[in-house]
């Protein structure tokens, strides 16, 4: 999941090699949160108008994780 | 079956269009008449209404529908952008770990989005009902998603369709119906009918499946997720 996140950030930027994917998981592993850091100037890049490029990403990590039946959430920059 | 280079304008190629006009009790059924007759389904057909047709009182002065149903044939899409969409969606199959082959065709009905989009990418596999989700919505976070990674290297290219095991066909099936039988309604009671919220996609179906029809006028109204089609009565 750590990968999808990371691809889809690096293909809608502009700086890819600025991209990092930070994990957070819980100590029972049901539960993870992916901490995602891009360029300054790409912020608006994932997170899109009315934060809808980075809804569609958590609908695509949600879909991942029902899978593994876990709870998983995505936080942008800090 | 797509033509080559070579094709000759002379030839005679006898599938490329066929069509029959049909009447019926109502629309749909004269619809089901033409597409028995060309063995086609739905989704391999133009309908367009002649006429409505009107029920009669105790079966005196009544008229039939007709419609006009054609046959239509599409060209495998193809280019750099095509394998481009096609790669980049596997790849995201892939990073969700879900078992899913891709295949692409022409958009063939408003619900493909033809016209508007460039080609529709088909997954099919087993079980895949997760990468629908509920009304369609991981279905449209997915083909969002790609289309913004496609646009990023190929600029100002019309959008890519995504459909999985068939969902949106199936859902232009039943918007289509219930176009066609809140239109029946509209003009057997004379008042208009307002169907349920839609997204823009969905309502954009059922304006084009009513705007050949002759008697039946129709309207988006209210407000964003709130917002609807109304039909009414054009006489």
């Amino acid at each position: 999941m750590k990968e999808l996140v990371e691809f889809l950030a690096r293909s809608i930027v502009e700086d890819p090699d600025a991209v990092e994917v930070e994990v957070e998981e819980g100590q029972d592993g049901d539960w993870v949160v992916y901490h995602l850091y891009v360029a300054d100037n790409d912020m608006g890049k994932v997170i899109g108008k009315q934060g809808r490029i980075a809804n569609a990403m958590r609908t695509l990590l949600k879909i991942a994780a029902t899978r593994r039946d876990i709870r998983v959430s995505l936080d942008i920059g800090d | 079956m797509a033509g080559t280079e070579d094709d000759n304008d002379d030839d005679i190629r006898e599938d490329d269009t066929e069509s029959v006009e049909t009447t019926g009790k109502n629309v749909e059924e004269a619809i089901d008449d033409a597409l028995d007759e060309l063995g086609l389904e739905r989704h391999e057909v133009t309908i367009e209404v002649l006429a409505a047709g009107r029920a009669g009182l105790f079966g005196i002065g009544g008229e039939p529908a007709r419609v006009r149903v054609s046959r239509v044939s599409f060209e495998d899409p193809e280019g750099e952008d095509v394998a481009f969409a096609q790669e980049t969606l596997e790849t995201m199959l892939g990073l969700l770990e879900i078992e899913a082959t891709v295949t692409m065709r022409a958009p063939e009905t408003p619900g493909d989005g033809v016209g508007l989009m460039k080609a529709v990418l088909d997954v099919h596999g087993e079980d895949l009902g997760v990468l629908i989700g509920r009304r369609g919505s991981s279905l449209s976070s997915l083909q969002y998603l790609l289309n913004l990674i496609v646009s990023r290297r190929f600029k100002h290219n019309k959008p890519f369709a995504v459909d999985v095991e068939g969902y949106r066909r199936r859902r232009e099936e039943e918007l289509e119906d219930m176009a066609f039988q809140a239109a029946e309604r509209v003009r057997r009671t004379g008042k208009p009918v307002t169907l349920e919220p839609m997204p823009p996609n969905e309502r954009r179906i059922v304006h084009l499946s009513l705007s050949k029809d002759p008697t039946v006028e129709t309207a988006s109204v209210g407000q964003g997720d709130a917002r609807k089609v109304s039909i009414h009565t054009l006489r």
